[in-house]
């Protein structure tokens, strides 16, 4: 029965119809077995009909004439075809997640300020960019996740680019209060919890600022860094006047409360990960830091590329087509067996030989 | 019978002899097929619908008052479930967008995407929605439907708000809050979620596990912002400085939750939308299609069908029409 099961789950895998029921039609097709369309005539004796095995030939395939175009019918009918299929292919890209901040000072623009007239939010600058980043790299798989006050998951790895643009849309709505990186990062660590695949794979934090990481969110993101390897890429939006990764205050100051920034750079840094933090204090600034990682994540990927549905109804209907005219064109040679008196006059008597010439 | 001894003959010789009606029907037949080959795709119009789901996540969504696949399951595990049979049922072309709900704000996830192609990001979507993603314990599920009603208009989608109606703290005197926008200008629908009988909130510590049910102590019974109530001075030890609410804290049962209908329609006809109550069978996606405006879409239909059945019919009219007549012939050709 598995067996059996296995073989009908092979056949069917890359095939498919509409409307199944209609394959109950398929019945119809052994009328052809019973039933010829030519004209039935007796004949006084059978001995009449010389053993001829290019006639039974013919026939033989006239009948199978009829069944083909009954099977053609009713495949092309049940609405026949090739199921979309995906293809492997060898491309670069990565599988990526992509860690936003919603916090509401993103709302702002890289001045600090409300943004007025022809300035930018940052999250708009980063919706833009981000936008654009992602058509760029058609192969990656990827994933979307926001923080804020809370972690929010937001889309699983997905190669459908589609719903990710629309993921990317929303970052630019009112954010929420705080900015809890630590858990972010964990929740995008976690994305690759059940990722198998080779490939490369990246985190990329979209942030305009820090905050303090919990000890115990740390050592969990320790943890997490060791079991699996990834690149870590931290575009901080740094708006003017606020602290920078690299400021190394005087000393006496240097502590996570007062430069969060700063330590969560050196924090990342001692994960042991490959990872690169770009500070950008203007959207021109953004796309030199997106582009530059977009030039990093050039690995090999394997990725699938989809080859789309294909309806067979219209072959069907073409064999279907060709296998009635085949038993037209025999029906059209028909020729009838009339009894000798009723021969049309001036008629011709025929050779033996013309018996065969069936069709 | 072989087929040479019907087909062969040696009368009649000529082309001039008669047709008879198996020729027809095969020649039938074949000008069906031929038109089923060349048949035009006309285009229909079609609907779809674009729809933002807002999910609540506040903590009364955690009761487990409500069923999923048949079973006890906790209200965001129904709205979850419900979500996946909206994404599910909606034709393909629809648009399908997902929030969430706590404080007094809907928080866009996503914005509506197409939901055939996009089926599998979208449930792993739904899949992922956790009391956790919660920014704040606050309730105020009002203001929340009026914040999803602005969300919904700037998508131009129509609006599916999943909550059990629980506000948290209990609006002052029970009145709603003023709706800015004008009723109806959105469409959409409340699915209210949840048990008719009140039951006990369950409780978690800051690392997420459960330590059972919220007591009466442990919740606002009153919501003492704004001005007191007018049957304020009738209260037990009422003071209009030192106590304008009255000496005593207050009592009630809000720590223990049930799905608030009437509040919920009452939310809904204040905003114009639609509300059905989650769990009674299949109305949930007929309610979504009679609250949610459908968008026409052209869509190309093949009408090769059509001729492709006349030619099936007709070749199975000559076949059976054969093997049904008698299969001997009637007389032997002999005179």
């Amino acid at each position: 029965m598995n067996a059996a099961g296995a073989v009908w789950e092979g056949l069917t895998r890359g095939w498919g119809v509409d409307h199944p029921a209609v394959l109950a039609l398929l019945l119809l097709a052994v009328l052809p077995l019973l039933a010829t369309p030519f004209r039935r005539r007796g004949i006084a004796a059978a001995s009449l009909i010389p053993d001829d095995p290019l006639s039974r030939l013919l026939g033989a395939g006239l009948r199978l004439a009829g069944i083909v175009a009954m099977v053609a019918l009713v495949l092309g009918l049940a609405g026949l075809h090739r199921r979309e299929q995906s293809v492997e292919r060898e491309g670069t890209g990565a599988h990526l997640v992509l860690l936003l901040d919603r916090s509401s000072s993103m709302d702002n623009s890289f001045a600090g300020r409300a943004p007025t007239g022809d300035q930018e939010s940052k999250s708009a600058a980063a919706k833009r960019l981000l936008a654009e980043f992602v058509a760029r790299r058609p192969h990656d798989r990827i994933a979307v996740a926001a923080f804020s006050t809370s972690p929010m998951p937001v889309l699983p790895l997905t190669d459908h680019h589609e719903v990710v643009d629309a993921a990317i849309d929303a970052i630019d709505r009112p954010g929420l209060a705080f900015t809890d990186v630590g858990r972010g990062l964990a929740l995008a660590f976690s994305s690759f919890a059940d990722d198998t695949d080779e490939a490369s794979r990246a985190v990329l934090l979209v942030s305009d600022g820090a905050a303090l990481i919990d000890r115990r969110v740390q050592e969990a993101l320790r943890d997490a860094a060791a079991r699996t390897p990834l690149h870590l890429y931290w575009l901080f939006l740094r708006t003017r006047g606020a602290q920078g990764i690299y400021d190394v205050p005087a000393s006496g100051d240097d502590s996570a409360q007062a430069n969060p920034e700063r330590h969560l750079h050196l924090f990342l840094q001692s994960l042991g990960l490959p990872y690169r933090a770009f500070e950008a204090t203007s959207p021109e600034a953004v796309a030199q830091a997106i582009s530059e990682i977009d030039r990093q994540e050039t690995r090999p990927i394997r990725y699938a590329e989809r080859i789309p549905r294909r309806d067979l109804a219209r072959p069907a209907f073409l064999i279907a087509a060709l296998a009635v005219a085949l038993l037209l064109a025999a029906k059209l040679a028909e020729r009838q067996l009339r009894p000798a008196g009723r021969r049309l006059a001036g008629a011709t008597p025929l050779p033996a030989a013309d018996l065969r010439r069936a069709a | 019978m072989r087929a040479a001894a019907s087909v062969g003959g040696a009368g009649g010789y000529g082309l001039g002899h008669r047709r008879d009606w198996r020729f027809w029907l095969l020649l039938a037949a074949l000008l069906a097929i031929l038109a089923a080959l060349f048949a035009p795709r006309i285009v229909q119009t079609g609907t779809v619908r674009d729809v933002l789901v807002v999910i609540d996540v506040t903590g009364s969504m955690n009761v487990r008052d409500a069923l999923s696949e048949g079973r006890p399951a906790t209200r965001l595990a129904a709205a979850k479930g419900a979500a996946r049979d909206i994404l599910a049922g909606l034709p393909c072309g629809s648009r399908f967008g997902l929030a969430i709900f706590t404080e007094r704000r809907s928080f866009l996830l996503f914005e509506p995407a197409e939901v055939c192609g996009n089926f599998a990001a979208i449930a792993g979507s739904i899949d992922a929605l956790d009391w956790r993603m919660a920014w704040e314990g606050d309730s105020y599920v009002g203001r929340g439907v009026h914040s999803g009603i602005d969300l919904a208009a700037g998508l131009k989608a129509d609006l599916i708000f999943m909550t059990d109606g629980h506000e948290a703290p209990p609006l002052p005197g029970g009145a709603l809050p003023s709706f800015d926008g004008k009723p109806g200008e959105v469409a959409g629908l409340l699915v209210g979620i949840g048990g008719a009988d009140p039951s006990p909130i369950p409780k978690f510590d800051q690392d997420g596990r459960e330590v059972g049910f919220y007591e009466e102590q442990d919740v606002p019974q009153e919501n003492r912002m704004g001005p007191p109530p007018e049957d304020a001075a009738s209260r037990a030890g009422w003071n209009p400085r030192n106590a304008p609410w009255g000496g005593e804290a207050a009592t009630g049962t809000e720590h223990l939750s049930a799905m608030r209908e009437e509040h919920l329609r009452a939310l809904a006809a204040q905003t114009g939308l639609g509300f059905v109550a989650l769990g009674a069978g299949g109305g949930l996606l007929a309610a979504v299609e009679a609250d949610t405006r459908p968008r026409p879409v052209e869509m190309r239909v093949d009408t090769a069908a059509i001729p492709a059945a006349l030619a099936l019919f007709c070749l199975a009219l000559l076949f059976g029409l054969g093997a049904t007549t008698s299969r001997r012939p009637d007389r032997l050709p002999t005179r």
